[in-house]
C-alpha cells in the first residue's frame, strides 16, 4: 500500500493518478467518526488492502476550540500513523511535489 | 547535543522524541508543561505516561518558569511542550505575558547549559490560516520566535509527519 498525505489541494489525487491499482481518498474524514482506539486500528487495517490511501493533513492549524473538532483531528493524525506504519510508501505533498518519507515508489 | 522535534496534532512527535532519549544513557527527566484542568487534559497526560512508563524517565514538572528550573543532575532532557508552555506563560496569572517568547527562550539557554542532550518537543500550528484575533495571533508569534531561535540553536530539527521524522537541520545522530 502508498500512503499519500499532504495538505489540502496539494496535488495528492494528480499524484496518485500516476499509479495503478484502488484508491480511497479522504480517510482523515473517515478517522473522525470512530469512538475509540480500537476501531482506528480496524479501520487503519481496512484502509490497507487498497494500493493507494490518500489523506488531508489537518493537524496543522491553531488547536481547535470545540472538542469534537479536536478529537476529530487527533484521530486523523493518529489514523495517518498508522497507516504509514503499515505502508510500503509513504510521499508528503507540497504544492504538487511528491517527497518520498518511506520506502520507494512503485512502478508507474 | 540540541535537539527541536516538531509536529502537528497527533503525528507521533512524542513517540519519536521519545525513541531519541532512549538511544541515550541515564539520568533521563521529562519536563511536563501541562497544566490539568479537565478531563481532557487529564486523559491526554495519562496516554503520555503509559508511553513513558518502563523508559526510566524522572518526571519534573514545569508548567511555568522554566529559567527557574533547577536540574537534579545533568543526563537527558525531554521538554514536551513548548506550544503548552508558550500559551501558560502567556495567559497564566504570574507568566511572563509579553515577555513570553524572551522568558522560554531564557528557560531553554539554561536548560541546555544544564544538560547533555536536550529534546524538546512543539507544536506545528501555523498552517490553519493566517488571521487570527489578538489573543490567538499573539500566541501564535510568541511560539514561533522560540520555534524559529531554538531551531537556529539546534544541533537537529526534525518534522514528524506520520510518524516520520523528516529532518531540516543535522540528522539522527544521538
Amino acid at each position: 500500500m502508498m500512503f499519500i498525505t499532504g495538505p489540502l489541494y496539494s496535488g495528492k489525487r494528480t499524484f496518485a493518478r500516476n499509479f495503478r491499482g484502488s484508491v480511497i481518498a479522504d480517510v482523515q474524514d473517515a478517522a473522525a467518526e470512530t469512538q475509540t482506539p480500537e476501531q482506528l486500528e480496524t479501520l487503519a487495517r481496512e484502509l490497507a488492502e487498497y494500493d493507494i490511501v490518500i489523506a488531508t493533513e489537518v493537524g496543522g492549524g491553531v488547536v481547535p476550540m470545540d472538542a469534537e473538532e479536536r478529537a476529530g483531528r487527533e484521530a486523523a493524525g493518529r489514523l495517518a500513523c498508522l497507516l504509514a506504519e503499515r505502508a510500503d510508501c509513504v510521499v508528503q505533498m507540497f504544492c504538487g511535489i511528491p517527497t518520498v518519507l518511506k520506502g520507494e515508489l512503485p512502478q508507474c | 547535543m540540541l535537539t527541536l522535534v516538531l509536529g502537528g496534532a497527533a503525528s507521533g512527535k512524542s513517540a519519536y522524541a521519545e525513541s531519541l532519549v532512549l538511544k541515550t544513557g541515564l539520568p533521563r527527566y521529562y519536563l511536563a508543561t501541562m497544566q490539568v484542568w479537565d478531563a481532557e487534559c487529564a486523559a491526554r497526560v495519562e496516554k503520555h505516561r503509559k508511553m513513558r512508563a518502563q523508559k526510566q524517565f524522572e518526571t519534573l514538572e514545569c508548567p511555568l518558569h522554566l529559567d527557574r528550573l533547577a536540574l537534579p543532575g545533568r543526563g537527558t532532557v525531554l521538554l514536551e511542550d513548548l506550544g503548552n508552555l508558550v500559551a501558560n506563560e502567556l495567559y497564566s496569572p504570574g507568566g511572563a505575558g509579553k515577555h513570553t517568547a524572551e522568558a522560554v527562550l531564557t528557560g531553554l539557554e539554561r536548560l541546555a547549559a544544564g544538560c547533555d542532550n536536550l529534546i524538546v518537543v512543539s507544536n506545528e500550528v501555523f498552517s490553519g490560516g493566517a488571521d487570527y484575533a489578538g489573543d490567538t495571533d499573539q500566541y501564535l508569534l510568541a511560539l514561533a520566535q522560540v520555534n524559529n531561535a531554538f531551531a537556529a540553536r539546534a544541533d537537529n530539527v526534525c518534522r514528524v509527519v506520520c510518524g516520520l521524522p523528516v529532518y531540516y537541520k543535522g540528522g539522527e545522530k544521538l
